[in-house]
């Protein structure tokens, strides 16, 4: 028992003095650490009085190199002192760590000597019903005055701060769109000049406001934009061919590289044929010759003013480029995933450029443009502050912007004459949206899908129709009170669009399927598997629909009650986009080209 | 002894705080110009860590679980759980620099399931469930000694003392309402309250801003007499093992075998978690107790409503604390972040951002709007939080010997030292 209490005695010793000489060693690193702090907080690398004399003395002696040798001398003592003294405090701040360390252990081991363990010196507690009444008491007081303190708070602070950033974002649009009417107004008084010269069909679109005339001749004589005029899926083109082979050359007129990937889809005005591709390091726009196949020109898309400095992560199915662009026969305009939006004129050169703000979108923006008198729309649903926005397809400024509560939707707007006005139709989870494309008002909408929609609506007599896998097809009576005329589940998809007539509705799976339906009643006439997937979306052209599958086979049948194949021709390389149909002539990008298909 | 000791110890926690703030306020000076041919050097962004190096953390947070778990458990070992603490402070805290932690995982949970773009890393999923089950079987092991957090604070209490139950009670509150801001805040994506204000990491990382570091002194050095106010008081993942830990299946016990009212253990635990021995007696008149209850039941559903309404009259101060939202205010109100001399960096970064001032002001006026809703749930919750606590102080249970309060008992396995009885032989 002695032995064992010299023992402890002996040790708690050691120990004792073990927690003096670290106390000690950490107390003069405190001081030390001190030290070092006030001296690296005063001095001041690049701006020391030594070199300060000598940069004085260069500037009136530039060519003197002995100085300036003499300046980066100084320069590098000065750096290496202050990156010296960062070191020692640092490491003196490991030291401290370690002489603290000691102590504590010290200190449990002079604790681990004492014969019995100390017990917390508790005051005996009141009994259990007074300590229960005291806590109700106390937990009400607390409670009161936390209610009290957040109401004082929000009662002094309350400014309606929600309702004043809609005011000022509204007024800030009307200011945009005064600008935007300005550069209108403008445009019309040259064109007054111009007029006389005979060209003023654009004079023309500007002043008739009101006149339905949409989509224009000139549109429906073009594919200005993904999926025909107005991105409804109807092309309005004769003497399409219906068979060609890739492989033997049969009827392919020309076949171009295309130099940057994208999945966005040709636009044709003219003689010219529009795509896009980017790589996340470039973006860049170009411009075919209808005829050729030549490249006609390249326009490189950097250096707008809000650009990231890293392209946003995006997956491989997605990519930088997949909006397709879209065009009016002056311009040509582009979006990326960067958010970076161009205005080209035919040749090539800038009219306008700004980047809208980097969508937040974890597959990457994939939205096509489309165009409606002089207003670039955009369908911007992203994860913050969804939106539609027209922007002015002169100056690129904010027309409107509407704000949309939605989640991220990689579908493209479609815009269509109802016969007593034109409406933007957008879709994205949980509905259906009609906006005035005058003024972006929301006309309608209705709660009808759910998922990550990626295909966008079709139109036809009166009736919307929206679908998305893992929701459901439905059928929206338009109107300020739009109703479901009916739903279906059956054949859904995820990526291409329907499309319909007033007799019919033809919906494509993404793994091939096509389904024909009554319109007004949801009636199916017919389903057909093709048994190759498609991304593409189908066009209807004249009396018959165009299909093209992942692999780059074309089914072609009739928009008809009954299923009747009209061929399938092979282009022999695998593709998602979706073909424009022009002249006479289909433009398909397929792999990494362009393909002109026509007699 | 004790004060030197504590003198030594704020002198470290103030040098320390010192040398961070000061370097991080210096490191900014410009590059040295160069007249021609030198090419900077390409910024490198480190790779993210390797995925089997995430599955080796899980791995070792499993075995640390059920090593301590046996250790309390089984072995009855105090000890046992001190060098588990010493490991986890180690490991997860200066190896692992306290990332991912349990206690933050559930803000990573939050964003997953309000924001469908955030994907939630396997690792910060499986760190917030694999504590939670533990805890479900075998109490709240994972705060006894494998929170990086928890076991620092542990170490530190060295001379505990006693704190008024009420006032327990009333503070056991705060870690609920902190839960509730954290959900809110993340739910919004506007910051991760927790790691931000994690007055630990600092040291673990030996970076932190200067008013962190004195945080985190703070907490320690009132460590040494209330112990571990950070668990008890604040800790919003503690609030969840609170109640995951009240239906565990196989808590631990004060004694090995049946209790012989002995009282060597009645102050032995640092958290006031040892229920006494409470005799019928004692008891509250029954129609007092009822009379209470029907007040309460009607009380509950007004708590409830009037948390909701008061938090959402709040709801615009709640958002002041998104950067979009303050961002849009300061260009709204013309006021730059109060900085006269110079234009805000704030306000220069969105400038060059090249998103239009309505766009702004659109996000902003979504995210009051989602604030809104987010702070009549907040407020609801903090309104069933008081009225269920009320609740719960009007039931009187009955005790015939100590055990522990298996909602807020840490599983530290002190009160073991001091039970005289021995395991029954088998």
């Amino acid at each position: 028992m002695i032995k064992e209490k010299e023992h402890n005695s002996s040790k708690a010793h050691f120990w004792k003095s073990v927690l003096i000489i670290a106390g000690v060693f950490s107390f003069a690193l405190c001081i030390l650490i001190i030290g070092n702090y006030f001296q690296i907080n005063k001095a001041d690398p690049v701006n020391t009085k030594v070199i300060n004399t000598l940069v004085d003395r260069l500037n009136q002696n530039p060519g003197d190199q002995a100085l300036i040798n003499e300046i980066r001398e100084f320069d590098l003592l000065a750096r290496k002192a202050y990156f010296t003294n960062q070191w020692q405090i640092r490491f003196g701040g490991y030291l401290l760590l370690f002489g603290v360390i000691v102590m504590l252990i010290s200190v449990l081991m002079m604790d681990s000597t004492k014969k019995k363990v100390q017990a917390i010196t508790f005051v005996k507690d009141d009994k259990l019903p007074t300590t229960q009444r005291n806590s109700r008491k106390w937990i009400t007081i607390g409670g009161i005055a936390l209610a009290v303190i957040t109401l004082i708070f929000a009662f002094l602070s309350h400014n309606e701060l929600g309702n004043k950033f809609s005011q000022k974002e509204s007024s800030e649009s009307k200011l945009n769109k005064n600008d935007s009417l300005m550069v209108d107004s403008n445009n019309i008084q040259n064109s007054d000049t111009l007029k006389i010269n005979s060209d003023s069909s654009n004079l023309d679109t500007v002043i008739t406001v009101g006149l339905i005339e949409f989509p224009t001749a000139a549109m429906m004589s073009n594919f200005p934009s993904f999926r025909g005029p107005g991105g409804n899926g109807i092309a309005y083109q004769k003497n399409i061919p219906t068979s060609w082979d890739g492989a033997s050359g049969k009827n392919i007129k020309w076949k171009t590289a295309i130099p940057l990937p994208g999945y966005n889809s040709p636009v044709v005005w003219g003689d010219k044929v529009f795509l896009t591709g980017a790589n996340g390091t470039k973006q860049e726009v170009y411009c075919f010759s209808k005829s050729s196949g030549k490249i006609l020109w390249t326009a490189d898309v950097s250096g707008i003013q809000g650009s990231p400095s890293t392209a946003p992560k995006v997956t491989d199915d997605t990519g930088y480029s997949a909006p397709t662009v879209t065009t009016d026969g002056e311009k040509v305009y582009a979006v990326f995933a960067t958010g970076d939006i161009i205005a080209l004129d035919m040749t090539g050169n800038k009219v306008w450029a700004r980047n809208i703000g980097i969508p937040v979108n974890h597959y990457g923006h994939s939205s096509s443009l489309l165009l409606y008198e002089n207003k670039l729309i955009v369908q911007y649903d992203q994860n913050n502050g969804a939106k539609v926005m027209a922007l002015s397809t002169q100056s690129g400024k904010t027309i409107w912007s509407t704000l949309r509560k939605v989640k991220i939707s990689w579908a493209s707007p479609v815009i269509v004459n109802t016969g007593s006005r034109v409406e933007i139709l957008l879709i994205a989870e949980p509905y259906v949206a009609s906006y005035d494309p005058a003024t972006g008002k929301e006309l309608w909408k209705i709660d009808c899908t759910s998922g990550e929609v990626g295909p966008s609506v079709a139109y036809a007599n009166g009736i919307v129709f929206a679908l998305n896998e893992y929701a459901k097809l439905a059928a929206i009576q338009i109107g300020d009170q739009p109703k479901i005329l009916w739903e279906n589940n059956d054949y859904l998809s995820d990526v291409p669009s329907p499309v319909a007539t007033d007799k019919y509705l033809f919906v494509v799976t993404s793994y091939g399927e096509v389904a024909c339906y009554n319109p007004k009643t949801g009636d199916k006439y017919w389903n057909h598997d093709f048994g190759t997937g498609t991304y593409s979306s189908p066009m209807l052209v004249g009396e018959k629909i165009y299909l093209m599958d992942k692999k780059g086979t074309m089914h072609i049948f009739k928009a008809d009650k009954t299923f009747s194949s009209v061929g399938d021709p092979k282009l022999g390389e695998n593709t998602v986009s979706t073909p424009a149909f022009a002249d006479g002539k289909i433009f398909v990008r397929a792999g990494n080209n362009l393909y002109c298909i026509g007699k | 002894m004790c004060k030197i000791k504590n003198i030594l110890l704020f002198f470290f926690f103030v040098i320390i705080s010192l040398q961070v703030f000061d370097l991080s306020a210096k490191n900014r000076f410009p590059k040295p110009e160069f007249e021609s041919g030198h090419v900077q050097p390409e910024t490198i962004t480190p790779a993210p860590r390797a995925m089997i190096l995430e599955y080796i953390d899980v791995f070792v947070l499993i075995v640390a679980l059920s090593l301590i778990s046996w250790l309390i458990l089984k072995k009855r070992s105090r000890k046992g759980v001190f060098w588990m603490s010493v490991f986890t402070i180690l490991y997860f805290g200066f190896y692992k620099q306290g990332c991912v932690c349990a206690v933050g995982s559930v803000q990573n949970v939050t964003l997953a399931l309000f924001n469908e773009s955030y994907n939630i890393p396997i690792t910060a999923l499986l760190f917030f469930v694999i504590p939670l089950l533990y805890t479900l079987f075998f109490g709240r092991t994972f705060c006894a000694g494998v929170c990086p957090l928890g076991a620092i604070q542990d170490i530190f209490a060295f001379r505990p003392m006693p704190i008024k139950a009420w006032l327990e009670k009333v503070l056991g509150i705060i870690p609920f309402i902190y839960l509730g801001l954290a959900i809110l805040y993340a739910a919004t994506g506007t910051d991760f309250i927790i790691c931000r204000y994690d007055p630990f990491i600092g040291f673990y990382r030996l970076d932190a801003t200067f008013m962190m570091f004195m945080l985190g002194a703070i907490f320690l050095l009132i460590g040494v007499f209330i112990a571990r106010p950070y668990c008890r008081f604040l800790c919003p993942y503690g609030a969840l093992l609170n109640i995951v830990s009240r239906f565990s299946f196989k808590h631990m016990t004060i004694t090995p075998a049946n209790c012989i009212n002995c009282k060597l253990c009645e102050s032995s635990c640092p958290f006031g978690a040892i229920n006494m021995p409470a005799p019928v007696k004692e008891k509250e008149k029954t129609e007092v107790i009822v009379k209470r209850y029907v007040l309460l039941s009607v009380i509950v559903p007004v708590l409830i409503f009037a948390g909701g309404f008061i938090a959402s009259n709040f709801h615009e101060n709640l958002a002041m604390v998104n950067h979009k939202v303050k961002l849009a205010t300061e260009v709204m109100n013309n006021t730059n972040f109060g900085l006269k001399d110079k234009e805000a960096i704030e306000i220069t970064a969105f400038k060059s951002s090249g998103q239009t001032i309505e766009q702004l002001y659109s996000e902003a006026a979504v995210i009051i709007d989602e604030f809104y809703i987010g702070s009549w749930i907040l407020g609801c919750f903090i309104g069933l939080v008081f009225g269920l606590t009320l609740v719960s102080l009007t039931v009187f249970k009955y005790h015939s010997d100590y055990s522990p309060n298996k909602a807020t008992c840490h599983s530290c396995a002190r009160c073991m030292d001091y039970c005289p009885v021995l395991p029954e032989k088998k």
